[in-house]
């Protein structure tokens, strides 16, 4: 408080150019949410740690126990174990998912919705703040610790996942949806994503409430149309069958039908020409094998990276948006 | 000639396709003065003063703080919008520290605390806490220990009873005075600012309809009494109202008045509300010191 001591100066140029301390402010301001999203991130990264040491192992051993019981009519083995895992697996996965939902409604609610409607942005913007800098300082601190937080989860829940692979036999496989999102980076992509639409959602709709509903919307829609373009973001790997087989191999799969004599590429009538009936349908067509485009394991994280790819442009165009936004409503001239 | 602290140029502002609030506004405010923007509810006082605030950009034209486009000359403004808001969740002494911090360089903890000291407030209460006019003498203290050079203020005095009132426009005063600065307030209350400002701005329907020092403006206008059915050319009438034998007027005199008028100064209210009552009054031309200052 020395700046009470000096001689007011008049002129702006005489003032130093000091830079306003605003990242403590913002942690003050959103003491609680950090507390609460700590903890939260805490709370889920130890059920990771659970599942993937004493959970898998307790399942593992009950598995083999229930393995090596073959025919035999009276075996025990420790039933209670294997479903405990599997609750606390969906439990976990459903967790890291969330995520991205949690970081996007608070980011348009808390973190910008309402500073937006109750009119203390206006109050930061007319201390020494610019808008541009309130903004920016808004979306690198959060997501710094959004990044962290829901890189560990995703990192923790592909660790656990993969301890209990070759050892439990109902793991879940690498392209089950919810595990295929939840042991990669799309959660860090898509959170990254919920903030800025968040931000951009609390500057445009300046209402709390709303703005927190649009940007869990808009991370729901933006999940649904990655996911359902997943298939198609990597080349994929094409196996062909015989008739006899039917289509055959497994992985993420993008679709599968029967080649034509011609080269062509036909809908499966019906999947195997051990049955007569299909026999004549496939020899009708002039079908010559079965074939099946997939995605084998090794396609997990170029499918992985594009998908975050297209994610983390969505979130710089969403930030691009929020500062364009800010910048024709309060008509800053420069950042 | 300084540079004026406020300077609008055909400024105009429309929020969507709704009507404009704010339209065709051409003022001059010189630096030092302590000016009123008086106008009713809904006249577009708000819309100006968050456009000199560099918080919403102008549809139209022009506003020149300070000489600068009003977001480089932000950080030497200060502002109190009128809902005076403040962040709940902090206390008195934390919303100060915060100001300390936002504003490196040029904050004056004294002035601050000085203001906030008057209310007899509990540093280590929450904002949430506050009543209304608590929460303005902290929002006042926010503003004036950025210690700006133009102050802008919304509705600053509405929250409060009249003791705080007058202790709060003392100290108000005593800082403009002290250090020179421009304050800018606006309020549909004349009476309110009657006694400190020296300047107006009165705007209503969206449009500048008078500016000038006040004791020019007043010198300008005469309220005069005739016998009903008098002629009032060629002097400009504000207004003219005849009740029985008698009408009553607010002029611009272009000349002598005849001897079995009366004529008197009116009162700050007088004018303004002869302004109001009649959106078709012809605005007067500006007045001399403003011509001067243009140069």
């Amino acid at each position: 408080m020395t700046a009470a001591l000096t001689t007011p100066a008049a002129p702006a140029a005489a003032r130093p150019a000091g830079v306003p301390r605003q990242w403590r402010w913002l942690a003050r301001l959103h003491r609680p949410s950090l507390i609460g999203g700590g903890a939260l991130v805490l709370l889920a990264a130890a059920a990771l740690v659970w599942l993937g040491g004493p959970l898998t192992d307790a399942s593992a051993a009950a598995w083999k126990a229930y393995n090596a019981c073959g025919f035999t009519p009276r075996c025990s083995y420790d039933q209670s174990a294997i479903l405990l895992y599997k609750d606390v697996y969906n439990y976990v996965t459903f967790a890291v998912l969330a995520v991205p939902f949690l970081v996007a409604a608070w980011a348009g609610g808390a973190l910008v919705g309402r500073e937006t409607e109750s009119g203390t942005a206006r109050l930061a913007w007319t201390q020494g703040v610019s808008p541009a800098r309130w903004l920016a300082s808004r979306l690198v601190l959060p997501a710094v610790l959004t990044v962290a937080g829901t890189g560990l989860l995703a990192a923790l829940h592909r660790w656990a996942w993969a301890t209990g692979r070759d050892r439990i036999d109902t793991t879940k496989s690498w392209y089950d949806a919810a595990t295929f999102h939840a042991n990669g980076i799309v959660p860090v992509g898509l959170a990254l994503a919920g903030l800025a639409a968040g931000a951009l959602a609390g500057l445009v709709l300046r209402r709390a409430t709303a703005a927190l509903a649009a940007a869990a919307v808009a991370v729901g829609v933006l999940w649904g149309a990655v996911h359902a373009a997943l298939p198609y973001l990597w080349p994929s790997v094409t196996r062909v069958t015989t008739l006899d087989e039917g289509p055959l191999g497994s992985g993420l799969h993008v679709g599968e039908g029967v080649l034509t004599a011609g080269g062509g590429r036909a809908a499966a009538p019906c999947l195997t020409s051990q049955m007569q009936s299909c026999r004549d349908t496939l020899a009708d067509m002039g079908a010559t094998a079965f074939y099946r485009d997939l995605h084998p394991a090794s396609h997990y994280w170029p499918l992985q990276l594009v998908a975050t790819g297209i994610l983390l442009a969505v979130a710089g165009l969403l930030t691009y948006a929020a500062f364009r936004v800010l910048r024709r409503t309060t008509g800053t001239a420069r950042g | 000639m300084t540079v004026p602290a406020l300077e609008a140029d055909a400024l105009g502002k429309r929020f969507g396709r709704r009507a404009w609030a704010l339209r065709d506004c051409s003022f001059r405010l010189p630096a030092g003065r302590v000016c009123a923007v008086v106008g009713p509810n809904g006249a577009g006082k708000s819309t100006l003063l968050a456009l000199a605030a560099g918080l919403l950009a102008p549809t139209e034209g022009t506003v020149r703080v300070l000489g600068a486009h009003p977001a480089t000359a932000r950080p030497r403004v200060g502002f109190v919008s009128q809902d005076k808001p403040l962040y709940p969740q902090l206390t008195v002494a934390e919303t100060l520290r915060m100001g300390a911090d936002l504003n490196p360089g040029h904050w004056d903890a004294d002035t601050a605390h000085r203001a906030v000291a008057g209310g007899d407030l509990d540093p280590g209460r929450r904002i949430r806490a506050l009543s209304g006019g608590q929460r303005t003498r902290v929002a006042l203290a926010l503003a004036l220990g950025k210690r700006p050079e133009l102050l802008l203020l919304d509705e600053p005095m509405a929250d409060l009873d009249p003791l705080a009132r007058h202790e709060l426009m003392g100290l108000l005063m005593g800082e403009a005075a002290a250090h020179g600065t421009t304050v800018v307030m606006s309020s549909h209350v004349v009476a309110e600012l009657e006694d400190s400002c020296d300047h107006l701005l009165l705007v209503g329907g969206g449009q500048v309809r008078l500016s000038g020092a006040i004791d020019d403006l007043l010198a300008a206008h005469t309220r005069v009494t005739a016998p009903a059915g008098a002629d009032l050319a060629p002097h400009e009438v504000v207004e003219s109202r005849t009740t029985g034998r008698q009408l009553s007027a607010v002029i611009r005199p272009s000349g002598p008045l005849p001897d079995d008028w009366r004529a008197h100064t009116p009162s700050l209210e007088e004018l303004v509300l002869s302004y109001l009552r009649n959106p078709a009054a012809p605005a007067p031309a500006p007045a001399p010191e403003i011509l001067e200052a243009a140069v």
